[in-house]
């Protein structure tokens, strides 16, 4: 393949058409995630976002086309490799019964440890730093099944972390968590972008949720791109209606100053 | 984007990082981690069962004082020679590792589809090292050597005939295990039909091999069974380490670079060997690889199956349930996988019974 991402991309797709079996979700996608920041992608429900997601982190062979990491095409990357500098973090991940929480984030360091070196000082200090870092330092030796939702799902990003990637991606990381738990999640990724800068590509249900946390916002329907870039130049009445078939206002934020989607119309304006 | 916090540059403080329970060993440039209370657990075992071993070497029809019996074990001349040495020795030694052998092939499957009830001698593995095995033995080939190769087809075979059932794009583990059960209920049925046509004293040898039994077992049985579990050594501890990363989903575990497909096939391929190789060299001494692993695993409260504490259970199992078979209908003397199956069945029910809600460890 000579085909590249474009510059300051290490992450990208090229022409991916994605399919389960016969059905195609995602067809002739281009896509370039812009390294150091926080891309989300965004779309209704059974819009490709998630299959997308899941392609860019090689859990989804491509019918067509290639997702490329560092000019490469992923699919022909060994997965360990892969594994050492993309971090995924599913939908809805399973631990093993019975786990710890520090056993369960050190499981972040499998791609950097070998059979005769399972621990190294670097190990260490990823996972104290991811610990630290999602505020699970004091859980460290309590069970994952124990654990309050909000909880875990901080123990799975820590995991994430601990892998110690430039590249994390996120599959609808605020699923079943209550806002105050949502908002602390997304914080989170934020700061981690912002404080390492980490390339963070996150699929998100809530709108407004991705106008507020993206650099770059990616607007999906029907398997395609339908408008890509900063979200308060891509957030509109328009686009709303076009994405989500939904009529809406967009307002400016009242804390960020960014685009707030309140749907609905004006009163009387039929 | 804002400017970078000072507060998070600071050195982190180092609470708990390497998980909790585990003791970090070095060895040279190696680094290997060893779960604390699992290795307290395999030495207990490991007590446990040089005792249970030098009972069994004493207890007989004639009993043995231990003295004696250490001595036969370490060379010496003894008057026991005959009765320790010769007869409860080999006996024994086929039954400890043919119990080792049930406990981590167990463990191995039960890890792959992430299911307690999926061991060899329940998707029928087990069952087709029997088949094949006694389907020779009615067409005449009696050698005990050449018995475990004829197993380890016959376990091959069968599980690949479940794999292929089960595959659709994928594994999933409750298809594989109800399929796995469908064809362990045939497999038997198979048996029973060369059972049927074969020669009356094959059919009584072959019936007797088929409960497991531990009787009549020596040297000859013992050394190919040792050899085979030498050879397979190497990859079991292999398999201690990528098992951790099977027992999590396979979204997360392909994320962390892990090839699934291929582990999978790999410690899958490894539980089928072992179990074969046991069941050819013992019989099919039922439910040892069910409980084993299940038994370990409560034992240690490790996060997936102890592979050492699982192999030391089934040998544990194996050389005390041969015992009490030797001893406690005197003179009759039960085949070991009549008392296994006493235990086991229960078990199984009481497993199924429960359902898999609430299932911690």
């Amino acid at each position: 393949m000579t085909v590249e991402t474009a510059a300051g991309s290490r992450l990208g797709a090229r022409d991916l058409t994605l399919s389960y079996e016969e059905r195609t979700v995602v067809e002739g996608l281009d896509l370039d995630v812009p390294d150091g920041e926080v891309t989300v992608i965004v779309g209704p429900n059974a819009c490709g976002k998630s299959t997308l997601l899941r392609a860019l982190g090689r859990l989804l062979r491509p019918a067509r086309g290639a997702v490329l990491l560092d000019g490469e095409e992923l699919a022909r990357i060994p997965t360990r490799r892969v594994a050492q500098s993309l971090g995924l973090l599913p939908q809805t991940p399973v631990a093993p019964e019975a786990i710890t929480v520090a056993d369960l984030v050190a499981r972040g360091r499998q791609p950097h440890q070998r059979w005769w070196r399972q621990w190294s000082e670097e190990d260490e200090r990823a996972v104290a730093e991811a610990m630290a870092r999602t505020d699970v330092a004091a859980l460290a030796d309590r069970p994952v099944d124990e654990l309050s939702g909000g909880q875990r799902q901080r123990v799975w990003i820590a995991m994430a972390l601990a892998q110690d990637t430039d590249l994390l991606l996120l599959d609808e990381p605020t699923t079943y968590l209550d806002i105050s738990h949502q908002v602390e999640v997304l914080d989170l990724c934020r700061r981690l972008n912002q404080e390492r800068g980490r390339t963070v590509v996150a699929v998100l249900h809530d709108l407004n949720q991705a106008a507020r946390y993206a650099d770059h916002l990616v607007a999906m329907k029907a398997g395609r791109i339908v408008a890509r870039g900063r979200p308060a130049d891509v957030v509109t009445a328009e686009l709303v209606r076009e994405v989500f078939g939904l009529e809406s206002v967009v307002v400016a934020d009242p804390v960020t100053g960014g685009p707030l989607v309140v749907p609905g119309r004006p009163w009387g304006a039929a | 984007m804002s400017a970078i916090p000072q507060a998070t540059t600071a050195p982190l403080a180092r609470t708990a990082a390497r998980p909790a329970g585990y003791a970090l060993v070095r060895a040279g440039r190696g680094s290997f981690l060893v779960h604390r209370r699992g290795a307290a657990v395999a030495a207990g075992l490991v007590l446990l069962l040089a005792a249970a071993c030098l009972t069994y070497l004493c207890v007989g029809k004639t009993c043995t004082a231990p003295g004696e019996a250490l001595k036969v074990l370490f060379g010496q001349p003894s008057a026991e020679e005959f009765t320790v040495g010769t007869a409860r020795l080999p006996r024994m030694t086929v039954g400890l590792l043919a119990g080792a052998a049930f406990g981590v092939a167990g463990a191995l499957i039960q890890t792959v589809a992430r299911n307690p009830l999926a061991s060899p001698d329940v998707i029928g593995v087990s069952q087709g090292a029997s088949a094949l095995t006694v389907g020779a033995m009615t067409f005449g080939v009696t050698s005990y050597a050449a018995l475990p190769y004829v197993s380890v087809a016959g376990g091959l075979l069968a599980a690949a005939l479940v794999y292929a059932f089960a595959w659709r794009g994928g594994l999933q583990a409750t298809r594989f295990v109800l399929i796995g059960i469908g064809f362990a209920v045939a497999l038997r049925s198979v048996t029973h039909l060369f059972l049927t046509k074969g020669d009356y004293l094959v059919a009584q040898q072959a019936k007797v091999w088929m409960t497991g039994s531990l009787n009549a077992r020596g040297w000859d049985e013992a050394a190919p069974l040792a050899w085979t579990l030498l050879l397979l050594a190497p990859f079991v501890c292999w398999a201690a380490r990528a098992q951790r990363t099977v027992s999590m989903d396979d979204d997360t575990a392909t994320a962390l670079g892990v090839r699934l497909g291929r582990v999978r096939v790999g410690l899958a391929l490894l539980g089928v060997v072992l179990a074969s190789v046991a069941t050819g060299a013992a019989g099919p001494v039922d439910f040892v690889a069910l409980l084993a692993p299940q038994i370990a695993r409560r034992m240690t409260r490790t996060a997936q199956i102890p592979l050492l504490c699982s192999a030391l259970v089934g040998s544990v199992l194996v050389v005390v349930a041969d015992l009490l078979a030797r001893k406690l209908f005197e003179p009759t003397e039960l085949p070991v996988g009549v008392l296994t199956a006493a235990v086991g069945a229960p078990y199984l029910i009481w497993l199924i019974a429960r359902g898999r809600t609430g299932g911690k460890a």
